[in-house]
């Protein structure tokens, strides 16, 4: 008896489902989807690449940069990748339109660049490292430190001594 | 009378994972059973060798889906003890909240299935549909319906601000009235629950020490362990746990216990986000994990989970390996069946909530 209360709630409170694919489905913000990477503040300190469980995140060394590959068909969403990033330049969106077809299987692949650096005074190749990574290094920038991040240890040890950077 | 022998599994329309049981019949009863395991091995402890410390926060993870926060709650803690690293305080009070909704949402189903099970099917609906309630609040928290991904080594990486903790408190309050007027009474009072349950899959107390079992079958028999009091972690020692005991042993009382587990699941929750203080979420960046050894448990939604781990210095552990409840509570199915119905085998075997991914990884 008491279960037909409960039988006249529902009927009366109508479907509890989602009306997906009619509707949309509700997604809430923290929702792990798919990642997402900004190559202007990677740093390429690799570290998503090693914590990655699943070995989606890959990364090589070019001629023209750090090259940056992303398998989100062998993305499991832990979302260890965005924790550990420093910089936060790779992140998961709320984004779980990831169905394809199967002969698409292969391509659910993003690439990115990370341009190499080159020092302003003698141009050498010079690792990555966007402006955030001075932002949480040295808590804010200014015209100094802004020109001295961009040329080599030698040649900023060379302008400091000289003042010419000051 | 005649007697024959029943096989039951690996694949069986009534078990929800592959166990394999030799059941020696006579007429309608059950005179012996014979267990064979190893189904589902996938070799998941040799996988934790090969991998780094931070790869394998996931790997544990996914061991099994109705316990995935026990098993990295334990392996972080284990790291954090070889260390020495010191879990910052909103993140322990953060692991209780996770592991708290984690065995709401685990014990919810599994009373689900037992009125599937019993034939019930418009009650296991309604429970499913309750239970939702609890996969919301873990998807707009964690992110995730079952995988929360709440551990990381020092800490958590999740957090609840103020906003969400309204959230979570609006989820609770829709699902507690549901589960104490609703879901409780029902169980408490069906005929049809009450006729299939009650004596049935009888087990006692002398008999849960002996085979060691753990968690809601041993607490549906009289035996009040329960590693959150009897050796707490994260803040558990500070929210004076209610240990939920019934006394009969029967499937009836376990499904008791788990449902009232889930009322004190909300309670705890509710007083973790009372409480939550101020502060960072890990004890720093990168931990560095020494040469040790270390062993932890916690209370998982089906009992105690132990965790043994040994590292070398480098970020590759060098042994993972772990105990988890249901080792021990499927063994004790042999007490629970011989002299039981064939017809009451499905309601015995889910009454212990195995978790077969867990047990054989
Ligand atoms: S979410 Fe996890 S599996 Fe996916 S890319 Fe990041 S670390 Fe790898
Ligand atoms: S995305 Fe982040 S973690 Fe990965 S290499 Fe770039 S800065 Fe490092």
């Amino acid at each position: 008896m008491a279960f037909l209360k409960i039988l006249f709630d529902n009927l009366r409170e109508g479907p509890a489902t989602e009306a997906f694919p009619f509707g949309e489905a509700a997604t809430p913000d923290a929702y792990r989807g798919k990642v997402t990477f900004d190559e202007t503040n990677c740093v390429g300190c690799n570290m998503c690449e090693h914590v990655c469980a699943g070995g989606a995140i890959r990364f090589s060394e070019k001629e023209d940069g750090l090259h940056f590959l992303i398998w989100h068909n062998t993305c499991i969403s832990c979302g260890l990748c965005a924790h550990y990033c420093p910089t936060k330049a790779i992140k998961l969106s709320n984004d779980w339109h990831l169905s394809h077809l199967q002969e698409e299987k292969y391509e659910q692949v993003d690439h990115a660049v990370v341009p190499y650096r080159h020092c302003t005074s003698c141009g050498e190749r010079l690792q990555p490292g966007g402006p955030m990574l001075h932002q949480l290094a040295f808590k804010g920038t200014n015209p100094r430190s802004q020109r001295l991040m961009n040329m080599c240890p030698d040649c900023r040890r060379k302008a400091s001594y000289s003042g010419e950077a000051l | 009378m005649k007697s024959f022998d029943m096989p039951v599994g690996p694949l069986h329309l009534s078990l929800e994972e592959p166990m394999y049981f030799r059941i020696d019949v006579e007429g309608e009863e059950v005179a012996g059973i014979e267990i064979t395991a190893g189904h589902v091995h996938r070799g998941i402890e040799y996988l934790t060798a090969k991998r780094n410390i931070y790869q394998n926060l996931a790997l544990i993870e996914r061991v099994c889906s109705l316990c995935s926060n026990s098993h990295p709650q334990a392996y972080c803690m284990g790291l954090e003890k070889i260390a020495g690293i010191e879990v910052p305080e909103r993140a322990q009070y953060l692991r209780v909240i996770a592991d708290e909704i984690k065995r709401a949402a685990s014990n919810m189903f599994n009373v689900a299935i037992l009125a599937h099970i019993v034939g019930f099917e418009s009650l296991f609906m309604h429970v499913m549909e309750a239970r939702e309630i609890m996969q919301d609040t873990k998807e707009t928290v964690f992110g995730n319906r079952m995988d929360l991904a709440a551990n990381v080594i020092g800490g958590v990486k999740f957090d609840i601000a103020e906003d969400r903790i309204a959230y979570v408190i609006a989820q609770l309050n829709k699902l507690e009235p549901i589960l104490v007027k609703e879901i409780i009474p029902l169980y408490e009072t069906n005929s049809s629950i009450l006729s299939r349950t009650r004596g049935v899959g009888l087990i006692n107390r002398d008999q849960c020490i002996d085979y060691g079992l753990m968690g809601p079958v041993a607490r549906g028999s009289g035996y009040a362990y329960d590693v959150r009091t009897a050796a707490p972690y994260a803040v558990y020692d500070r929210l004076d746990v209610e240990v939920i005991t019934y006394p009969d042993g029967d499937v009836w009382s376990r499904a008791m216990v788990r449902l009232k587990e889930v009322v004190e699941a909300i309670r705890l929750m509710r007083l973790c986000l009372r409480e939550l203080p101020e502060g960072p979420l890990t004890a720093g960046p990168l931990p560095f994990i020494p040469a040790g050894e270390a062993i932890t448990k916690v209370e998982a939604p089906r009992g105690e989970l132990i965790y043994y781990l040994k590292t070398d210095g480098t970020d590759i552990p060098a042994r993972v390996k772990w105990r988890v409840p249901t080792y021990m509570n499927w063994d004790a199915l042999e007490v629970m069946m011989v002299g039981g119905r064939i017809s009451d085998i499905p309601l015995i075997v889910n009454s212990i909530d195995p978790c077969i991914s867990c047990t054989e990884r």
